[in-house]
């Protein structure tokens, strides 16, 4: 596993960089620091799908030149589901902010265990 | 065959609508006579359906496509529903008078009707799972009795009665399981079910091929036990009985009559058919589950004796007492042969009786005085004459005197277990034929010793007792009727009791 | 190509259209789509069973003419048209049931924006149950989530803003999870469609090579899955949700929303990985281990609570563990009455907050038990549908309950390891609900002398009434005339891979 681990260093860093934003999204207590855990977490994903994708040697898929075959272009699949993960990514962290806003207006804080110990003392 | 579901569901739509009507408007008269014709009018059906519906099986629905919802009546179906009948109908009664003096009496009448229906089905039902299946509508249905009158102790009661008996239902349930994978049916069928097995299980693909009978023994034993300690939380076995106290003192005395005549020989309903009907007793001959079921019920006879002996608040008393009593019948039952098992069901029909009379004295005693604990007591003979000596005849039959019906049962089961050649089981099967005998004397002693003592001080009261005030408090007909009633059928059951008992004995033995 | 086969890619492509039309809509306009949308799609699943049950054999519908490996594919059966079914029945009851608490709760105005979610989370299910591939799988997952976490927060208060946020939180680590799992399994095999994947799973798991990545992906999947699905220990988010967002809200998620997940690790495991391939990867043990344990620690969360609504969300806590437990036993009688449960607890759990709703309200609005003493006098029909389903989740014959817990007990007696402790749990777990449930039944059927609070007549709640009553009919239904039910998720399973 050793050599692997450093012929495939672009995976190797996106796992060590999804495990940091794993750990930032479950164990902060700032939600900012946990939205910014949470796009470092999925950005880890795309990053491994686009080293998935890639094929030494070869472009991107976008045919140039009227080179039709299949053998010049690298996987374009992948590239269609980062895309696609990119706008998932993005919709989550809109709704989460917005979230944090309104949470922030009533209680002014952004430490979510501050927040529980307010509502906990309002008995709601 | 519709007269069965009649006789079991018009009374639970009879006391549906009691249930459902608004409180406001209800004229008392009015409701007391729409009571007495349900009580009749169910009467009639069910004798209707003993007589003409006899051994005729009707299935209502499939519960999955092998456990059908069927009704079947036999033997000891009619037995059951016969004893159920009469003291419904005493108690219901009974309860006109007495329930003046309680509040919310159209609930109680709701309940009390619905039970009766849910009871019927019991006794009529005619495979394992419609049985299960009303007997936890029967633990449902009958806590409202118990807790009737709202205070807190009576919701405390209430409540460990619903635990006490859900708890029991639940290790029933565990044994059926195993019941159900072992055998093709899970109908009634004397001799028992299990010898039928096909040697396969109902599921799907993954089954364990050729599970026959014998191969699972073990688990069928464990399963029996379930089964026996599950049904006998219902029964008042030790050591689940401490509801038994708690729930029947606390109820409206006709309640507690119906409680501890009837309702609790459902649980003993519930292990006739699963050891006669289902199991067989070949199967649980000579095995430690019937050496464990013996004792138990031994310790119980003697535990609830001497408990009943020195509780000094008279319901709850009566309460220890039916402990004791039911595991007499319970003992029969273990003994498994025909003499014991005919005195046990002898038993049913006596203690039904006599229990019932005893509770409603109980009840006429607190009504017209108020008081609850024996010793307050003293002249209360002189008081209450008909009713007190009633009360006398009663203690007489359960104590085992003749000419009593409580005697017959008694010399019965006596006999039954001296007769018994119990394979022993580990050497110990031939203890038990005469420490059976032993225990059931102590006991009879005991039984003296807790029921008499009112008799006695009711009757003789002694010098110093103040015959100036002393007032005749005669409780009104409604309730003095019922028990004189009650009290002629025990005796009666001891004067006469050939016919009851040649009939008992000859389909004990097709059960063998 | 019959038209009936067109009807599962048609409810998908409604649920959306009506969702975005909603958006613009006001909101008795929207509320009144939303209706109509449900019932049309009920029909149409409806329409799907029995196209399927007829056939007998699930068929394949290609999206837009292109074929497999490259195109997207939609497949449908017996067991996806009878979940469909039941999940748009489930999802208009709630609506229709907690529609009168939506309009308290809720500023006028701005009940649009909830049936709009609703639309896009009922079309996030559909596509859910009926899709054959797995990252269109994962963009409707997170559909889901989104539409849920509206539907938490729908309902402007303290609580719910940081329930939707524990929430979102938790969801995201699990579709990161499930994502992650996903582009490792994408990476072994080379497809995306579910069928295509399995035959190369299946290559893959033969030869024994990568076979460390493959069980990687396939832990990563199931660990995402479960957290999304809250079973214990990841179900904190649970009470806060269930407890305080608005009743409907809270009947949707408890009954349909963990429920479609769980479809999902079910599809995936029939059709990605091979239920023989994933029962040797030994995660269906850890699986029932967790299930035991949720049983267990729901149930005595629920003991301990006071408030009425997280007592049913913790109760959901167990229930969940109760499927788990099913997928734990490795068979096909325990897929069974997993899927039974899912079915049955959709439909008990919702009814219990409905008629738990219509409890609270009679009590001055107070969850809390004191002052639900005597409810189910002033208010009949929530305290006769309250009695109904907890007898159900007690387990007392003729209701659903019953029906689950015997599957589950009859799977559990055919895996001999595991049997002792199901059988175990099975029956703690039982009193334990029996405790916490009748001492509420109890308590709702406890005389008052005096009440404070009004009683609730039949006239002022008329929809109200009818959806109790619609909901107890079918969970006797369900306990009654079972075996057709069980006979078609038997057919179902069997065509399912």
């Amino acid at each position: 596993m050793g050599p692997n681990l450093f012929i495939n260093y672009g995976e190797a860093v996106a796992m060590l960089l999804f495990g940091i934003g794993f750990g930032n999204l479950l164990l902060q207590s700032n939600l900012i620091k946990k939205i910014i855990g949470l796009n470092i977490m999925d950005t880890a994903v795309y990053l491994f799908l686009a080293e998935k994708g890639y094929i030494a040697g070869r472009v991107a898929p976008i045919v140039a030149d009227g080179v039709q075959d299949m053998e010049a272009y690298i996987n374009p699949i992948p590239s269609g589901l980062v895309l696609t993960g990119i706008v998932v990514s993005v919709s989550v962290s809109a709704l989460m902010l917005a979230l944090t806003i309104r949470l922030y207006r009533r209680y002014h804080t952004l430490d979510l265990d501050e927040i529980s110990r307010q509502l906990k003392k309002e008995g709601l | 065959m519709y007269l069965i579901l009649l006789s079991i569901f018009v009374p639970m739509a009879a006391g549906l609508c009691l249930l459902i009507l608004p409180e406001k408007n209800i004229v008392r008269a009015r409701l007391l006579s729409a009571v007495s014709m349900a009580y009749l009018l169910t009467a009639v059906l069910v004798t209707a359906a003993l007589t003409r519906c006899y051994d005729v099986s009707y299935t209502l629905f499939h519960l999955t496509a092998s456990l059908p919802v069927c009704f079947h009546i036999d033997e000891t179906g009619v037995l059951f529903a016969v004893l159920t009948l009469i003291v419904f109908l005493c108690a219901g009664f009974f309860s006109f008078a007495y329930m003046k003096h309680e509040k919310k009496e159209k609930r109680y009448y709701g309940f009390y009707l619905i039970v009766f229906g849910v009871l019927n089905a019991l006794c009529f039902a005619g495979n394992l799972i419609t049985f299960y299946l009303f007997f936890e509508i029967l633990t449902l249905t009958s806590m409202p009795l118990v807790l009737h009158n709202g205070s807190r102790e009576a919701i405390m009661a209430g409540l460990k009665y619903l635990f006490y008996s859900l708890c029991g239902a639940y290790m029933a349930l565990f044994g059926i399981y195993f019941i159900w994978k072992n055998s093709s049916t899970l109908a009634f069928t004397a001799g028992g079910v299990l010898h039928m097995t096909t040697g396969g299980n109902i599921s799907g693909p993954n089954s364990l091929p050729g599970a026959a009978a014998g191969g699972n023994t073990a688990i069928l034993l464990i399963a029996a036990c379930a089964c026996l300690l599950g049904f006998g939380v219902k029964a008042g076995m030790f050591p689940m009985h401490a509801w038994l106290p708690a729930a029947h003192p606390v109820a409206p005395a006709p309640a507690s009559a119906a409680l501890s005549a009837v309702i609790v020989k459902a649980g003993v309903l519930a292990v006739v058919r699963v050891v006669y009907y289902i199991f067989g007793p070949d199967f649980l001959r000579g095995s430690w589950v019937q050496t464990a079921w013996l004792t138990l019920t031994l310790l119980t006879v003697f535990m609830g004796s001497m408990l009943a002996y020195r509780e000094p608040v008279l319901k709850k008393r009566l309460a220890y007492s039916t402990v004791s009593q039911l595991s007499y019948i319970l003992f029969g039952l273990a003994v498994m042969n025909v003499t014991a098992v005919t005195g046990g069901l002898l038993h049913v029909l006596a203690h039904g009786f006599i229990k019932a009379v005893l509770f409603l004295v109980a009840g006429a005693i607190i009504c017209t005085t108020g008081r609850t604990r024996v010793e307050e007591l003293r002249g209360i003979g002189k008081e209450m004459p008909l009713t007190m000596w009633c009360y006398t005849i009663a203690s007489l039959g359960l104590i085992g005197i003749p000419p009593t019906g409580g005697f017959i049962s008694k010399w019965y089961l006596a006999t039954g277990s001296l007769q018994s050649n119990t394979p022993a089981f580990a050497g110990i099967g031939p203890v038990f034929r005469w420490l059976g005998p032993v225990v059931l004397l102590v006991s009879a002693l005991l039984t003296a010793g807790y029921l008499l003592p009112l008799t006695i001080h009711g009757f003789l009261p002694g010098a110093d007792y103040d015959y100036a005030h002393l007032q005749k408090r005669e409780p009104s007909p409604w309730m003095t009727v019922p028990i004189v009633i009650l009290t002629v059928l025990s005796v009666l059951l001891g004067l006469f009791p050939n016919l009851l008992t040649d009939r008992i004995m000859g389909f004990v033995s097709t059960l063998m | 190509m019959d038209f009936v086969q067109n009807f599962p890619c048609f409810s998908v492509i409604l649920c959306l259209f009506a969702g975005i039309l909603s958006s613009g809509l006001k909101d008795k306009a929207a509320m009144r789509v939303n209706t109509c949308l449900l019932g049309i799609v009920t029909l149409l699943s409806g329409a799907t069973l029995l196209y399927t049950l007829q056939t007998g054999q699930s068929f394949v519908y290609v999206m837009g003419k292109f074929p497999a490996p490259w195109g997207n594919e939609i497949r449908a059966g017996v067991l996806e048209a009878l979940t469909a079914l039941f999940f748009c029945v489930i999802m208009l009851l709630s609506l229709l049931g907690g529609r009168h608490k939506l309009l308290e709760e809720v500023e006028s105005g701005k009940t649009y924006l909830y049936y709009v979610l609703t639309d896009l989370l009922l079309s996030s299910l559909l596509a859910l149950v009926y899709t054959n591939d797995m990252f269109t799988a994962y963009v409707f997952v997170e559909i889901n989530t989104i539409s849920a976490c509206g539907l938490i927060m729908i309902r402007q208060n303290g609580r719910t803003i940081e329930a939707a946020v524990r929430y979102m939180i938790m969801s995201l680590l699990g579709s990161g999870l499930l994502l992650l799992g996903l582009c490792m399994l994408y990476d072994l095999t080379g497809h995306l469609l579910m069928s295509n994947m399995k035959e190369s799973v299946a290559r893959l798991a033969a030869t024994g090579q990568y076979e460390i990545p493959l069980i990687v992906a396939i832990v990563l999947i199931s660990v995402g899955i479960c957290i999304k699905s809250a079973l214990f220990p990841f179900h904190a988010w649970l009470p806060d949700a269930y407890g305080y967002s608005t009743v409907s809200s809270a009947a949707i998620l408890s009954s349909l929303v963990s429920k479609g997940y769980i479809f999902l690790l079910i599809k995936i495991i029939y059709r990605v990985i091979g239920f023989d391939i994933y029962g040797d990867t030994r995660i269906i043990d850890v699986l029932f281990a967790f299930g035991l344990m949720g049983m267990i620690f729901g149930s005595l969360s629920a003991i301990k609570e006071n408030d009425v609504r997280r007592m049913i969300a913790y109760s959901s806590v167990a229930q969940i563990g109760y499927i788990y437990m099913g997928f734990g036993m490795g068979t096909e009688a325990g897929m069974t009455a997993s899927v039974f449960h899912i079915l049955s607890h959709a439909a008990t759990k919702s009814l219990l907050f409905i008629a738990a709703i219509g409890l609270t309200d009679v009590s001055g609005g107070s969850r809390k038990f004191i002052e639900l003493t005597g409810a189910g006098y002033r208010n009949k029909w929530a305290g006769a549908a309250f009695t109904v389903g907890s007898l159900s989740m007690v387990g007392m014959p003729l209701f659903s309950g019953f029906i689950s817990k015997l599957l589950f007990a009859q799977a559990a007696v055919q895996n001999h390891v595991k049997m002792l402790p199901a059988l175990i749990v099975l029956g703690v777990s039982t009193i334990l609900n029996a405790i916490y449930f009748m001492k509420t039944v109890i308590r709702i059927y406890t005389p008052v002398g005096y009440s404070a609070y009004p009683s609730i007549t039949f006239v002022k709640m008329r929809v109200y009434a009818v959806t109790l009553v619609a909901f107890i009919l079918l969970n006797v239904i369900l306990g009654i005339s079972s075996q057709p039910v069980v006979d078609m998720i038997r057919q179902g399973l069997a065509m399912f891979s």
